[in-house]
């Protein structure tokens, strides 16, 4: 038995773990995510995981959103291919 | 004066306004250009299918509707255009490893922190270190922020396929971000 099938206020850790982006994008019906809420309260593991997850989703969100503009010689050649049709 | 919306540039360009066009290229390359370059097995091959995105938009301006966002619009012709020209990236492992798996890769059981998530270098070469489908959901998903309907049908899976892969993604970024982190 791996530590995910520790089981803590009635879940294990792997379904925790399975269900940690629908709990964070509010996916999960209210007493799902009750039940997340309890699991997390109490085992370290899946608090500490949880919250490196949530951080690294966001750090991807709010630090590569912007797309890196266009190489001038890129753009350059679209505006060429464009005045061609 | 307000700038005008999307779908009111794309009338005008499909009425031959070639400067109405130029500011629909100017707002949505750089978005384009990203997503090709996920997806394309080099950026010669991104290129080749920028121009020709956007030579359809031009072409088939007229056919936009209105009914999904223009940026999803434009980047389902943008991944069609690269899917035509068959050079889309491979050679990436599609391993798929119980979830169980990838979580202790992103660091399940781990006590410790997370360095460089500000670092945009750091963030950019965990996404170059997935594998194509990944990459693409991610972009799609978290980074223009499509809505997962519209991500779902790009990709031609259901909405339940694309939450399982975005998950999935997202479990290989972080483990992804660990490996660039702790080299």
């Amino acid at each position: 038995m791996s530590d995910l099938d520790r089981e803590v206020a009635g879940i294990r850790c792997r379904e925790v773990l399975k269900l940690l982006s629908s709990y964070l994008d509010g996916d999960l019906t209210e007493a799902e995510a009750r039940r997340i809420d309890d699991h997390l309260r109490e085992c370290d593991r899946c608090e500490h995981f949880g919250g490196r997850f949530s951080e690294a989703v966001a750090a991807l969100r709010h630090e590569l959103s912007r797309a890196a503009p266009l190489d001038p010689e890129v753009a350059r050649r679209l505006r060429a291919r464009l005045s061609d049709v | 004066m307000s700038e005008p919306d999307d779908r009111r540039l794309l009338l005008e360009a499909s009425l031959g306004d070639r400067g109405a066009f130029e500011r629909f290229v100017q707002r949505h390359e750089a978005a384009v250009f990203r997503l090709l370059r996920s997806s394309a097995a080099d950026e010669a091959d991104a290129e080749d299918a920028l121009q020709e995105a956007f030579v359809a938009a031009w072409k088939g301006a007229g056919s936009y509707r209105g009914g999904a966002s223009a940026r999803g619009w434009i980047l389902t012709i943008a991944r069609n255009a690269l899917r035509r020209s068959r050079r889309r990236r491979v050679g990436e492992p599609s391993t798929f490893e119980p979830l169980e798996e990838l979580g202790l890769q992103a660091g399940w059981g781990r006590d410790d922190t997370l360095e460089g998530l500000a670092r945009r270098q750091v963030l950019d070469r965990a996404m170059q270190m997935l594998g194509e489908e990944e990459r693409e959901v991610l972009v799609l998903r978290e980074l223009e922020d499509l809505p997962g309907e519209d991500v779902a049908e790009m990709l031609g899976i259901t909405v339940a396929a694309m939450k399982s892969r975005l998950h999935r993604a997202r479990l290989r970024f972080l483990a992804a971000l660990r490996e660039v982190t702790d080299e």
